[in-house]
C-alpha cells in the first residue's frame, strides 16, 4: 500500500517519507527497517548499516532475565589511510579495554592510530551520554574493524607514453564497545580442532536410506 | 641564372641509417633482457595472501612499558618524559625566551654573564649579584624550584 502510494510521488518526497518512517522508534520492537524497503540510496553515498544499528529498540526485558549489556556502535567514513593498514591496527585492539586500547594507541606510531583514539573517545563519550552506561572505563571492544572506503582514480605516468590509473585509497573504520568486563575465550589448541574434526566425520549420515 | 642547388635524391629513412640501426639493436637487447626477468608464474591466492599478512611477525606487539605519569596522571612511556609535563615546562620557556630576546633586542647581543628568572615577589639573592635578570609577571610555578 505504502510502495504504490510512493510510486505516484517523486523521489525526494518518497525519501523523506523513509527517512521519517525510519525516525520514528515506536515502529515495531526490534524493528529499523520499515514496511517498505524503498531503495532510496544512490550509488556515491555507501551503505550507512553501523550508523542504524545504534537506533535498535529491543524488548523491555522480563526481570528474572539477565541485564542485557549496553553496545555502542560508531564509525568513521572516509578516512585518507589504507585499509590494510588499518586493519592492523584495529586487530590489535579487539578484546581490550577500552582504557586500554586507548594507551596502546596512544603510543603507537602510524597515523591511523591517532585517528582510532579519536574515534574510541566519541564512542566512549556516547555511551555515557546516551547509551545509559555508568561508568565510562566499564567499557571493551567486542568488534573493531575496518573498511574500503570510495577511492578517488588517479593518472600515474610511466616512462614510454605508459600510464596507470593509481587510486587514493580511504577506508572506513567501525568499532562496537560493549559495557562490562571482555569474555575470556580459551585458546583452541590444535588437539581441539582436530577432535571437532573428527567429530564433524563421525556425524556425517546417508539421508534418505533404508 | 639559376643555381643548381644539390637537393638530396635518397630521402626518408635512407637518410639516417645510424640511428634507425641504433634503434633496432636496442630494442633487441631490451627483447632479449625480458626474457631472463624474474615474474610471477601463477596468482597468490587470497588464502596464501592472508597468511604472509595476518601471521604473527607482521601483527602489532602490544606494548607493556606504559605507565601513569606520577605528577599529572597521563599515561606515559618508562624510558620518556611525560608529553604533557613536557608541554608545560616548554611553554613556559618559550615565554621566558620571549622575554630575553625582547630585553636583547637584536641577535647575538646576549651578555657575558648567566640569566636568572624571578618570579613575583622574589628579590635577587646574594648569590645572584652580577647575574642578568629576567622578570615574570606571575607566581613561580611549583615545579621550578629556586635553589
Amino acid at each position: 500500500m505504502a510502495a504504490s502510494c510512493a510510486v505516484g510521488l517523486g523521489v525526494s518526497l518518497a525519501r523523506g517519507l523513509v527517512r521519517y518512517a525510519e525516525a520514528s522508534r515506536l515502529l515495531a520492537p526490534c524493528r529499523v527497517l520499515p514496511q517498505s524497503c524503498i531503495h532510496t540510496t544512490t550509488a556515491l553515498e555507501g551503505n550507512k548499516n553501523w550508523e542504524r544499528k545504534n537506533r535498535v529498540l529491543h524488548q523491555p526485558q522480563p526481570p528474572e532475565e539477565t541485564r542485557r549489556a549496553a553496545e555502542v556502535f560508531h564509525c568513521r567514513r572516509q578516512i585518507k589511510y589504507s585499509k590494510d593498514k588499518m586493519w592492523y591496527l584495529a586487530k590489535m585492539i579487539r578484546g581490550m579495554t577500552i582504557e586500554q586500547a586507548i594507551a596502546q594507541l596512544e603510543f603507537n606510531d602510524k597515523k591511523g592510530a591517532a585517528i582510532i583514539k579519536e574515534v574510541l573517545l566519541e564512542a566512549q563519550e556516547m555511551a555515557v551520554k546516551s547509551h545509559n552506561v555508568e561508568y565510562k572505563s566499564n567499557l571493551y571492544v567486542a568488534e573493531s574493524f575496518s573498511g574500503k572506503g570510495q577511492y578517488l582514480k588517479r593518472i600515474r605516468i610511466h616512462g614510454r607514453g605508459m600510464f596507470g590509473i593509481m587510486d587514493k585509497v580511504y577506508c572506513h573504520y567501525f568499532v562496537k564497545l560493549v559495557e562490562g568486563v571482555a569474555p575470556t575465550e580459551e585458546p583452541r589448541t590444535g588437539f581441539d580442532q582436530a577432535k571437532e574434526y573428527v567429530q564433524q566425520l563421525r556425524n556425517r549420515t546417508i539421508i534418505h536410506s533404508l | 641564372m639559376c643555381t643548381v642547388v644539390p637537393a638530396l635524391s635518397v630521402q626518408g629513412p635512407g637518410i639516417f641509417p645510424q640511428l634507425h640501426r641504433n634503434e633496432e639493436t636496442e630494442e633487441h637487447s631490451l627483447l632479449d633482457n625480458i626474457f631472463w626477468m624474474a615474474a610471477p608464474k601463477k596468482r597468490r591466492t587470497i588464502e596464501v595472501n592472508r597468511c604472509r599478512r595476518r601471521n604473527p611477525q607482521k601483527l602489532i606487539e602490544i606494548k607493556t612499558n606504559i605507565e601513569p605519569c606520577s605528577e599529572c596522571g597521563n599515561l606515559k612511556q618508562k624510558h620518556v618524559l611525560c608529553g604533557f609535563c613536557y608541554e608545560k615546562v616548554r611553554r613556559e620557556t618559550a615565554i621566558i625566551r620571549g622575554q630575553i630576546q625582547a630585553q636583547e633586542g637584536k641577535p647575538l647581543n646576549n651578555p657575558a654573564v648567566e640569566t636568572v628568572v624571578l618570579y613575583e615577589g622574589e628579590k635577587p639573592a646574594d648569590t645572584d649579584a652580577g647575574k642578568r635578570i629576567v622578570e615574570r609577571k606571575r607566581q613561580r610555578p611549583s615545579w621550578f624550584t629556586q635553589y
